[in-house]
């Protein structure tokens, strides 16, 4: 075999989900969330695309894309930046008459003069809002050996409780009956408790095959390419399912983007998540991380660029934080270029970029609710 | 369009002197301060000096470099015009000649200079520490209208004789030049690190070559020969840290340097001059529930579990728990098992200590030795190295090297 590659292209849907963490994307999109202590959550699904050789991506960004093209520039850590493909950054057209899309059918709708110019036979299409090493030339296998028209990939999950809750129920998310591997039934918004074939929303399918649907689904005013066009179709195609069971960070609310931070801390996760193939991101050419006598440390996952003074625990830190003399922090997660100062002791706190903590401040939150700072503020 | 300054950096150099780590890559290429290696420090003052073509002469185990240096995107230099090029000894219709010296290596490569027709050309050594703004340098070359200029530190007398001194008069002029002299006259040391205006430096070198008893040596030759006619040539004074690491024992001392910035003046956390380097991909490091650091620097990849004082660990280094590391640089991917204990010493990259393994000591009545482990060693349990050793091979399970 002369090329390894996927013959395959990725569309990544960067907006989706938003609405379920209104705090971290103030400023910013799902996509570009810091994750993981030097990671953007679509630092996953991307790093997973190209690792499996899909070396033309396009992203169809809806709005507050600017952290997204800050973070991807023209691609070139993801090895990105090539003369056929490549990294491909969609924004919507700034005109009077034309409205910002909804839904995956208006999204593609906009670039089908461009899906119909490209030579990959198959597409995959995912979101950007859970962290996962993700093997699609597994899912692309097994589309193509089960004959199907469309897969799409689940885990068997309980419905998270920021789904269940959740504000907006345009960001929809949907649940299967599976019958023999073929879906036999979509559910949308389901509120069942208990163990759920829960859609991961990544999908593969045939690319003229998308076009022909999305055409005819764009025409009839339809928007939302699983209610629209799968669930209806789900006798006349063959429409499967693929379980996933490695390692899923799934962000859905406050409270799990808390949590599936921390539980890194956590050796089995960070090598569930990190082991297999490598995760790539924007690089800073940060120093290493500097531990300064006095300091103290335990149980924390920390990037490059720190300077540890004070006593930490139990926490994650980004790219250049400070925490100084006589600091604390437990339970935290301190994003990019937080700087907690002498004496100030913070626990169960999410500190935005850029967030400074004057000297002798007390903030804290707790396992259950931890204390939100919104990025630049100085408290 | 001509380029006004390029730089020719001579990464050749065997660095015989480091043994264990350069058996099997250049010195320019040894790794340095928890993420960098030494060729990093030259590469990124070029680029934040504004010089964006650089030419590396490469000859001892030149693979390791290559590969590193890529195209030069991690420095920022990959560029249409210029950028960076390893330049390695090659055959002409003439014949092939390795190179002889330093000034030969720049010889053989006059025709890459010529394509940029630049009016100065600055020599770089690909073997020091130093955070240094060439732009500066060359200003001073062009206030003073110097032919050649030569960059140096002021050293201590006692230690001058060990250096090639600059005898310079009030304008900074230089006088005289003296090689490791019995009775230096100066205290000012070439750092290695020359301008010249490209026409001088193009005539002096087609001049030595033709020379046969010559050893093509920029020190040795070409200086001798720009004094002997009376050329304009000034000594640059640089004040901040320099640091040649051609030593287990500077080495290892630049690297400790890096970890008490206040006092020796060796600052990596410097947002205005940041040190490039090629990334190592790896996810944030880890301190686990039983793991200790202490005045360290840690890096990506890192897995601490055990005890780690006053070290430099770099990327992906494991310590289990019970082991401890204490005033020891250990290079990336090294894993040591539990209960091991590191000290006063280098490991070289991709090292496995074994479990409870001793390898160096904390000096002691006077004796400072820097054990050295060689890339891919593999040391096993409870076995011991002594504080002088130099292990290049691997050492069994309870053997005694000293």
């Amino acid at each position: 075999m002369v090329s390894s590659n996927a013959n395959a292209l990725g569309i990544i849907f960067p907006n989706s989900y938003d609405s379920l963490v209104p705090e971290l994307v103030g400023l910013r999109l799902m996509a570009s969330i810091p994750f993981a202590g030097r990671y953007r959550i679509i630092d996953f699904i991307l790093s997973s695309m190209v690792n499996c050789g899909i070396d033309n991506v396009s992203m169809i960004v809806r709005q507050n894309y600017h952290s997204l093209i800050d973070h991807l520039g023209a691609g070139r850590e993801w090895d990105l930046v090539r003369k056929k493909g490549g990294l491909n950054i969609i924004p919507p057209y700034s005109e009077k008459n034309i409205k910002v899309y909804n839904g995956r059918v208006e999204a593609l709708a906009s670039i089908l003069s461009f899906l119909k110019r490209q030579k990959e036979k198959y597409v995959v299409m995912s979101d950007a809002n859970i962290a996962v090493n993700f093997d699609f030339n597994a899912l692309i296998s097994a589309h193509i050996e089960s004959g199907a028209d469309v897969t799409i990939a689940y885990t068997e999950d309980r419905i998270p409780q920021g789904l269940l809750q959740s504000n907006d129920i345009r960001d929809m998310y949907y649940t299967f009956t599976i019958d023999n591997g073929r879906i036999r039934k979509i559910y949308m918004n389901s509120q069942e408790p208990g163990i759920q074939n829960l859609s991961m929303n990544i999908y593969v399918l045939n690319r003229e095959q998308l076009i022909d649907q999305i055409n005819r689904a764009y025409v009839r005013g339809y928007t939302h390419f699983e209610r629209d066009v799968l669930a209806p179709q789900l006798e006349k195609f063959n429409i499967r399912a693929f379980k996933y069971e490695g390692y899923c960070a799934r962000i859905n609310d406050m409270k799990s983007y808390f949590n599936e931070n921390m539980k890194l801390l956590k050796d089995e996760n960070l090598e569930a998540l990190f082991g297999g193939n490598q995760i790539y991101t924007k690089i800073r050419d940060d120093n290493p991380t500097r531990y300064i006598n006095g300091s103290r440390a335990k149980n924390v996952l920390v990037a490059d660029g720190c300077v540890i003074e004070g006593d930490v625990e139990n926490s994650i830190l980004f790219r250049g934080v400070k925490v100084a003399k006589g600091a604390k922090v437990r339970n935290s997660i301190l994003m990019q270029d937080t700087v907690i100062s002498e004496n100030a002791d913070v626990e169960y706190v999410i500190t935005d970029k850029n967030v400074w903590i004057g000297n002798g401040k007390e903030l804290k939150g707790n396992d259950s609710f931890p204390v939100y700072v919104a990025k630049n503020r100085s408290v | 369009m001509a380029k006004e300054m390029i730089a020719m950096l001579l990464a050749g150099g065997q660095g015989s002197r480091l043994y264990a780590l350069t058996q099997k890559l250049a010195k320019p290429a040894v790794p340095f301060g928890g993420k960098y290696r030494i060729i990093d420090f030259p590469l990124s003052n070029c680029v934040n000096s504004g010089i964006d073509t650089v030419g590396i002469l490469t000859q001892y185990q030149p693979m390791v470099l290559n590969e590193y240096i890529g195209n030069g995107q991690p420095w920022d230099l990959d560029r249409l015009y210029g950028g960076v090029h390893v330049l390695p000894p090659y055959q002409k219709a003439s014949g092939s000649d390795w190179y002889k010296g330093t000034a030969n290596a720049i010889y053989q490569n006059i025709s890459f200079i010529e394509r940029y027709n630049p009016q100065y050309v600055i020599i770089l050594s690909g073997d020091q520490i130093c955070k240094q703004d060439y732009s500066d340098f060359l200003r001073f070359h062009k206030e003073k209208n110097a032919e050649f200029s030569v960059a140096v530190m002021e050293v201590p007398w006692e230690e001058a004789s060990r250096f090639g001194l600059m005898v310079t008069d009030e304008n900074d002029k230089i006088t005289e030049f003296q090689e490791k002299p019995k009775e230096p006259k100066s205290n000012l040391a070439s750092m290695g690190i020359y301008i010249f205006n490209w026409d001088i430096l193009r005539r002096y070198l087609i001049e030595d070559e033709e020379d046969p008893d010559s050893e093509n040596d920029f020190g040795n030759n070409i200086i001798p020969n720009l004094l002997r006619d009376g050329r304009e040539m000034y000594a640059y004074h640089f004040n901040g840290y320099w640091k040649d690491v051609g030593t287990i024992s500077s080495l290892w001392e630049a690297n400790m340097e890096v970890l008490d910035p206040e006092h020796s003046g060796i600052n990596l956390f410097d947002e205005d001059w940041k040190i490039y380097s090629r990334n190592s991909g790896m996810t944030g490091h880890k301190i686990g529930l039983e793991g200790v650091v202490e005045n360290a620097m840690i890096t990506d990849g890192c897995r601490i579990d055990g005890h780690v004082k006053h070290s430099v660990l770099f990327a992906g280094v494991k310590v289990e728990s019970g082991a401890v590391v204490e005033d020891a640089v250990v290079m990336g991917g090294t894993v040591i098992q539990s209960g091991a204990v590191v000290s006063h010493c280098i490991v070289a990259e991709n090292v496995v200590i074994g479990k409870n393994a001793i390898v160096g000591a904390m000096p002691k009545d006077g004796e400072k030795g820097v054990a050295t482990v060689g890339s891919g060693v593999y040391i096993g349990d409870q076995a011991k190295i002594g504080p002088n050793a130099m292990v290049s091979e691997n050492v069994k399970g309870g053997e005694e090297i000293w």
